[in-house]
């Protein structure tokens, strides 16, 4: 393990590790434009010039790996400086400065470095005019990304991520020299299945996601470290939020999982976490729907389960694994009820970790392997419906989203021969054959744990509280031209998660060990019973505990 | 003169997919010279020119099949060379050194004399498909300014009279 010194800081590295990692470790930022953690090092921005004591020349910070020994110069170094500023000045000569209008101000790395190292001092001796680039600044490329090839400075980024991550090399450069410009084949749609990807790492606003941009200033953005819920492998996310609205989902670093890449069907379940239907408890009684409170609702249908005949709980592999637990116990194995997890097919996902490999997935749910563990049903759309036709007094339906046949005709009319219990967030046929509806939060109001397929226990925090004041787009469609606008739907709303409704229905029920107060709580009780998450800390289960975000690593400042 | 014209672009290249048994048994003489596939792929994308007369977006289809490549790609490739013509070329291409040696020599008269007679600038065709007027740089042959590449062939030492007479000559071909 070489062992060396930057800006006279100490530090020790893997072999092989380049000097911007190494520099990273010992809390020093070379500037990068063109290196990217996950792709391969080109060296063709020239910002990450480093001085080495003993070489004559200066040396790239990016295609350098830490030698034993090695004394490193980057702030303290005049000549590294000097040739810094030279790169900078020709970066600049070109680009727009267009950052006052620019949707990547704030998350650009050329403007990070500009004002870390430049402040207002910046020199030019150009006196040409700008080369620009007539019809390419605001062109879309695919459905999600959008060019402005004037502020481009040519790092490859968005090539290589596409030849080597997503693996259609469906970019390229066209033409040559102060000409060169970032084009698909014979202006085919780039449409691929990870395309805002290569919105993500390219540095400047030169590719931008068409979703967000504009809705939004980055640094407005709160980031809670979340899971995606878009398939079973699980890849790690930010949901980047502000005033109680979901704006996008950016990659959470993980190299076993996602390394920092996230694919698009995933990225864009952002936008509906913003839906909320339904607010307050309703009570269906003589034909007529009421709102009542939640101390009534929790009453009421802990009445109907002391003295239901039969029960039957259809829970879903869309719930955490906190809800699952709480469910089995409660409804399992305290009321003797019968419980199901219909689990559907899904579209083929696939999704490259950080050693190149692909992980493949056909279930769309975050957490069939979970529902698995804790030794629950895992049934069919055919199972269900066996399972809805076995008849019971009450049935409880915990997510009306967990399989397809709970929105047809057929399992309305089963669920409106008995009393059913709908927990529910969206719109859904289910929810008005409800005697009672419970309102959730999306994945953003609550807090839990998912297992992937591959097995990993992953954390999801809460990005904004529920109960409170819930918020629904008022278009509940993104597009650039018509950005969402968060207004608040009807009077202070108290969606409650699921965990949360199931605890207060223990503490009704009297079965006080499982009225717990938090998912932390639920978890350290599931550690101790279950084999499946025995050993397992929620403090220490894997996602939050990198949580240093991918976009800081990204940043230069 | 031996200038042979461009070969018409064909309309094969239009939607040709896969080569054919010819083009296919010069590509396998070919491939065996390069390292990697993709190594070879400025000759094949030349061999295509030559067969189809230009380098359509189905002809990168076909090369890039043939080379495991991505079409994007080959056809960023394409188009950082003057030489490989992404639309249908006229006959005769005229490629007129611009560089230092043949602009003092008199190649800036040729330019404006070329302008003149067939009435284009640089990167066009005449309407009736004869020739096209293309700037390049340096030919390689300063000895000889000014140098005027046609096609395959390089005409040097030229002046008006001699590229008028050249000029003659072709156009009369056609
Ligand atoms: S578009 Fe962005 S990522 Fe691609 S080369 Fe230009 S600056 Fe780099
Ligand atoms: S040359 Fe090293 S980061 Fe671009
Ligand atoms: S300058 Fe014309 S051939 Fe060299």
């Amino acid at each position: 393990m070489p062992k060396l010194t930057i800006d006279g800081h100490e530090v020790e590295v893997a072999a092989g590790t380049n000097l911007i990692e190494a520099a990273r470790a010992a809390g020093v930022a070379i500037p990068y434009f063109c290196y990217h953690p996950y792709l391969t090092v080109v060296g063709q921005c020239r910002i990450c010039m480093v001085e080495i004591a003993g070489q004559p020349r200066l040396a790239l910070g990016c295609a350098t790996p830490a030698a034993d020994g090695m004394v490193v110069k980057v702030e303290t170094s005049e000549r590294a400086r000097e040739a810094r500023e030279a790169v900078m000045e020709f970066l600049l000569a070109n680009h727009p400065l267009d950052c006052p209008v620019c949707d990547q101000a704030g998350e650009c790395l050329l403007q990070d470095h500009s004002m870390r190292e430049q402040g207002s001092e910046f020199a030019t001796h150009m006196t040409e005019t700008r080369r620009t680039f007539p019809g390419y600044e605001r062109r879309l490329i695919g459905p999600h990304v959008v060019q402005n090839q004037n502020r481009c400075i040519h790092c490859s980024r968005c090539i290589r991520f596409t030849r080597e991550i997503s693996g259609t090399a469906a970019l390229t450069y066209k033409s040559r020299g102060n000409s060169t410009f970032i084009d698909t084949f014979d202006g085919s749609a780039f449409d691929d299945p990870m395309s805002a990807c290569a919105a993500d790492v390219c540095p400047v606003g030169a590719l931008t996601v068409r979703e967000f941009r504009f809705r939004k200033r980055s640094w407005k953005l709160l980031s809670t470290p979340s899971v995606c819920p878009g398939c079973s492998i699980g890849c790690n996310i930010f949901i980047d939020h502000h005033e109680r609205v979901v704006y996008r989902f950016t990659p959470r670093e993980n190299p076993a999982i996602n390394a920092t890449w996230l694919c698009d069907h995933g990225r864009f379940l952002a936008e509906p976490l913003n839906e909320q239907a339904y607010l307050d408890p309703q009570h269906r009684t003589g034909g007529q729907t009421i709102r009542v409170g939640w101390g009534e609702a929790l009453a009421g249908i802990a009445a109907e389960l002391k003295d239901a005949s039969g029960l039957r709980v259809v829970a879903s592999a869309n719930l955490s694994n906190e809800e699952l637990f709480l469910a089995r116990e409660l409804f399992g194995r305290h009321l003797k009820g019968e419980i199901a997890v219909p689990v559907a097919p899904g579209e083929p996902r696939k999704m490259r970790n950080g050693k190149g490999e692909w992980l493949h997935a056909t279930d769309p749910h975050a957490n069939s392997a979970g529902a698995r563990r804790l030794g629950l049903d895992l049934v069919d759309g055919e199972g269900l419906s066996r399972f809805l036709y076995g008849g019971a007094g009450l049935t409880l339906i915990l997510d009306p989203g967990a399989h397809p046949f709970l929105a047809s005709p057929e399992a309305l009319q089963l669920l409106r021969v008995g009393t059913t219990v709908v927990w529910a967030r969206r719109e859904h046929p289910a929810a008005h054959a409800a005697t009672w509806l419970l309102p959730t939060p999306s994945l953003a109001g609550n807090e839990g744990t998912f297992t992937s397929s591959a097995g990993a226990v992953q954390r999801f925090a809460q990005a904004f509280a529920a109960p409170g004041t819930v918020h629904r787009t008022a278009t509940g469609a993104m597009s650039p031209s018509c950005p969402t606008i968060a207004v608040p739907w009807g009077p202070p709303g108290e969606a409650r998660p699921l965990w949360l409704t199931l605890a207060a229905l223990a503490r009704e029920l009297g079965v006080p060990p499982l009225d717990l107060a938090s998912p932390a709580d639920v978890f350290a009780l599931m550690a101790r019973k279950d084999k499946a998450f025995a050993g397992l800390a929620w403090e220490t289960l894997g996602g939050l505990q990198q949580d240093e975000s991918f976009r800081e690593r990204q940043h230069v400042g | 003169m031996s200038t042979r014209p461009i070969v018409a672009a064909s309309p094969e290249a239009l939607q040709i997919v896969t080569f054919d048994a010819t083009m296919e048994a010069r590509i396998a003489e070919l491939l065996p010279r390069y390292p990697t596939r993709r190594a070879a792929i400025l000759p094949l994308l030349w061999l295509c020119q030559e067969r189809f007369g230009w380098i359509s977006p189905g002809v990168v289809r076909a090369v890039a099949a043939r080379l495991g490549e991505s079409p994007a790609f080959v056809e960023g490739v394409v188009s950082f060379y003057t030489m490989y013509q992404t639309a249908p070329p006229a006959r005769y291409v005229l490629q007129v050194c611009t560089t230092i040696s043949c602009a003092w020599c008199g190649g800036r008269e040729l330019v404006a004399h070329l302008k003149e007679r067939l009435g284009i600038s640089f990167g066009e065709k005449t309407p009736d498909g004869v020739f096209q007027l293309v700037g390049v740089q340096c030919l390689g042959a300063c000895g000889q300014a000014p140098v005027i590449q046609i096609n395959d062939d390089y005409y040097e030492n030229l002046d008006i009279a001699k590229l008028d007479a050249i000029l003659d000559e072709l156009a009369g071909r056609s």
